[in-house]
């Protein structure tokens, strides 16, 4: 834990990536500003560095005049306003998440923001639980919605449920492959696969890895997906398409991020602790772990170019 | 730009306009004779040949008063240096950086000179605010009491004293409300009547509610109709139980009525609370609906949410808006912080 002597040097240390909890029903640009805010109250409650002083020569010009040094009231912080503002802080989003969505987000603060910018571009893997709810569908796929349709589930058990949820995760791998142009059963295809991952090369297209179920109770099921790419209202559909597949109607009920890359939910502060002191020591947690994989920032896998 | 650097003087939005500089300047005592005695603002001292006695030649005169012209600033700090009013208002602990954010206020404020515009004023007002170290803050959020009158300021004083206030009394409510001395005795007055028509007061309420929260009196009236519809209507409270959570808290009626109804429909709807409990407690209504629901969802997972004090188990519903997360969860969740910290990365 850095010891902090005045604000000047706290304000040097925080250059980085920050690893917060976003709660649900709070817009992203809110989280944003909050921590902000935070920061700034912090660093202005700090000890301020000593006033300027200034030279002042007065007296009369025909005659000698006298130099004095006096207080200059200009650089006082009831004249000149606090020291830290809104606009010394620069902030960006490694990955967006929507209003209703909660769960890891990563946000860069000052020079962290080229970090949040390489994350962006080299498409790590986020991990989301996606908690849905069987006997009724709505226009928005999400709870929020107007119910368009309500329907019976007594029918669905696990096995059926994970039965569907395989064969969605093998359609997406196919398409996967699809998508790259390769013949599925020749040489370059297995080489491929043998890379790793086949990360799409832009930002446009969601890809799917895996989808699992892990926890069912009707009517209410939580799959685990992992993905690169997605939106929350792609997650939304894909539970509504459950729901359709599995002769039922179903809408999501929440969307939580619990991993992006290496980074889970332990690292991540929660709200109550968006103060500067959790924020500096997450940021050097933050940092540690992108020294400590390195390729983090720069994957080599192959790349998706449809 | 790197931590410990002071502001630039020129960060903020705010563009104070100066169309005339010679009137702030009458109280800038360096500035003062420099200013009047060129009358063309674009004559630069050491240029204006018309006078001789200026000339940089004549080596003999005294020149000390002749200085350049103030250019535009961004903000009020430009001036500080170079003017005695502004320096003792810092002094005074008042915030400069707050007034300039209201350019129309910051204007007025330049104008006013120490000795003549605001000494008597400041004499008055430590007369009738509680604490001393309170008239700095008292004059950054209403630096335009300088504007008043002093003989209005005493009249508005002895209105209240008319109404039977207690000299106590009176300073609460001008260290409260520091807004309240710029209104009119009419339309205090006026106000008065309407708070005491529309939830039905006697005198001595009337006087307990302008005490206990004064900012109710000069405070939008359309506002506190609109919140009292929300509490009766919408909410459910009768005429009476309006009364008494207007006493108690009336710090309700000046909040958005929006989330204030979003509060009132998770205690009531979703935890179970009735009127009663809520008129008891009715502080439970100031706390942040996420707070509250956070804890109870908390309670809910551990089956703790009981808050029927007939029962065992029971939770007082204080405990969801009090407190440190840690005394919660020593107290009632029975359980350690870093459980009920999961928990709530779990949301």
């Amino acid at each position: 834990m850095v010891k902090l002597r005045d604000a000047a040097q706290a304000y040097k240390a925080l250059n980085g990536l920050i690893c917060v909890y976003k709660p649900p029903c709070v817009p992203l640009r809110r989280v944003q500003h909050t921590v902000i805010t935070n920061l700034c109250r912090d660093l202005n409650a700090l000890p301020d560095r000593l006033l300027e002083s200034r030279v002042e020569i007065v007296g009369a010009t025909n005659e000698p005049m006298s130099v004095r040094l006096v207080q200059n009231y200009a650089d006082h912080r009831l004249a000149s306003g606090p020291r830290y503002l809104h606009e010394d802080f620069r902030c960006s989003w490694a990955a967006h998440l929507g209003l209703f969505s909660s769960g890891v987000l990563l946000l860069g603060i000052n020079d962290g923001t080229r970090l949040t910018y390489k994350i962006n571009t080299s498409r790590l893997i986020r991990a989301y639980k996606i908690h849905g709810q069987l006997g009724k569908a709505t226009d928005t796929y999400f709870w929020n919605g107007k119910t368009i349709e309500r329907a019976t589930y007594n029918h669905i058990t696990r096995e059926k449920i994970d039965s569907v949820v395989a064969h969605m995760q093998a359609a997406h791998q196919k398409t996967m492959y699809e998508l790259s142009g390769v013949h599925m059963e020749s040489e370059t295809a297995y080489e491929l696969a043998s890379r790793g991952v086949i990360r799409p090369s832009n930002g446009k297209l969601p890809v799917l890895y895996g989808i699992k179920c892990v926890h069912f109770q009707p009517p209410n099921f939580t799959l685990e997906v992992q993905a690169i790419n997605e939106y929350d209202r792609y997650l939304w559909t894909l539970v509504h398409d459950l729901g359709v597949q599995l002769k039922t109607a179903a809408h999501c009920a929440g969307v939580q991020c619990v991993r992006h890359g290496k980074f889970h939910t332990d690292l991540a502060l929660l709200r109550k602790h968006w103060t500067l002191e959790h924020l500096l020591e997450n940021m050097q947690q933050c940092q540690e772990l992108l020294d400590d994989n390195q390729r983090l920032l720069r994957p080599e896998t192959a790349m998706l170019t449809a | 730009m790197s931590g410990g650097l002071p502001k630039s003087m020129f960060r903020r939005n705010t563009w104070i306009t100066y169309k005339c500089l010679y009137q702030y300047c009458r109280n800038m005592s360096v500035a003062t004779s420099g200013v009047v005695k060129y009358e063309d603002p674009g004559l630069h001292p050491s240029t204006g040949h018309e006078d001789p006695g200026i000339r940089p030649s004549s080596g003999n005169k005294d020149l000390s008063s002749v200085t350049p012209h103030f250019p535009n600033a961004f903000n009020i700090a430009a001036y500080v240096n170079s003017s005695e009013t502004l320096k003792k208002l810092i002094d005074l602990n008042v915030d400069l950086s707050k007034i300039e954010k209201k350019p129309y206020v910051a204007v007025k404020l330049l104008k006013l000179d120490f000795e003549k515009d605001m000494k008597e004023h400041i004499i008055f007002l430590l007369d009738h605010i509680t604490d001393p170290n309170l008239l700095g803050p008292f004059i950054t959020k209403n630096p335009l009491i300088f504007n008043e009158s002093i003989i209005d300021l005493e009249v508005r004083v002895n209105y209240l004293v008319s109404k039977r206030f207690s000299k106590n009394q009176i300073n609460q409510i001008v260290t409260k409300n520091p807004y309240w001395l710029n209104f009119s005795t009419m339309r205090i007055d006026r106000r008065l009547g309407f708070h005491q028509d529309h939830f039905k007061l006697t005198g001595d309420e009337v006087r307990q509610l302008t005490v206990t929260q004064p900012k109710i009196i000069t405070y939008n009236l359309q506002h506190i109709k609109t919140n009292s519809f929300a509490i009766r209507e919408e909410m459910g409270f009768d005429d009476k139980e309006i009364k008494a959570l207007l006493l108690k808290k009336p710090k309700l009626w000046l909040m958005n009525q929006i989330s204030l109804l979003h509060r009132f429909n998770l205690i009531h709807n979703e935890l179970g609370i009735s009127h009663k409990t809520i008129l008891q407690y009715p502080q439970i209504l100031e706390c942040r609906k996420f707070r509250i629901k956070q804890r109870h969802s908390f309670l809910e997972k551990l089956g703790r949410a009981q808050y029927d004090p007939t029962k065992e188990n029971f939770v007082p519903i204080m405990a969801l808006a009090e407190g440190t997360d840690t005394d919660f969860c020593k107290k009632y969740a029975k359980c350690s912080v870093s459980d009920y910290n999961l928990f709530l990365k779990t949301l």
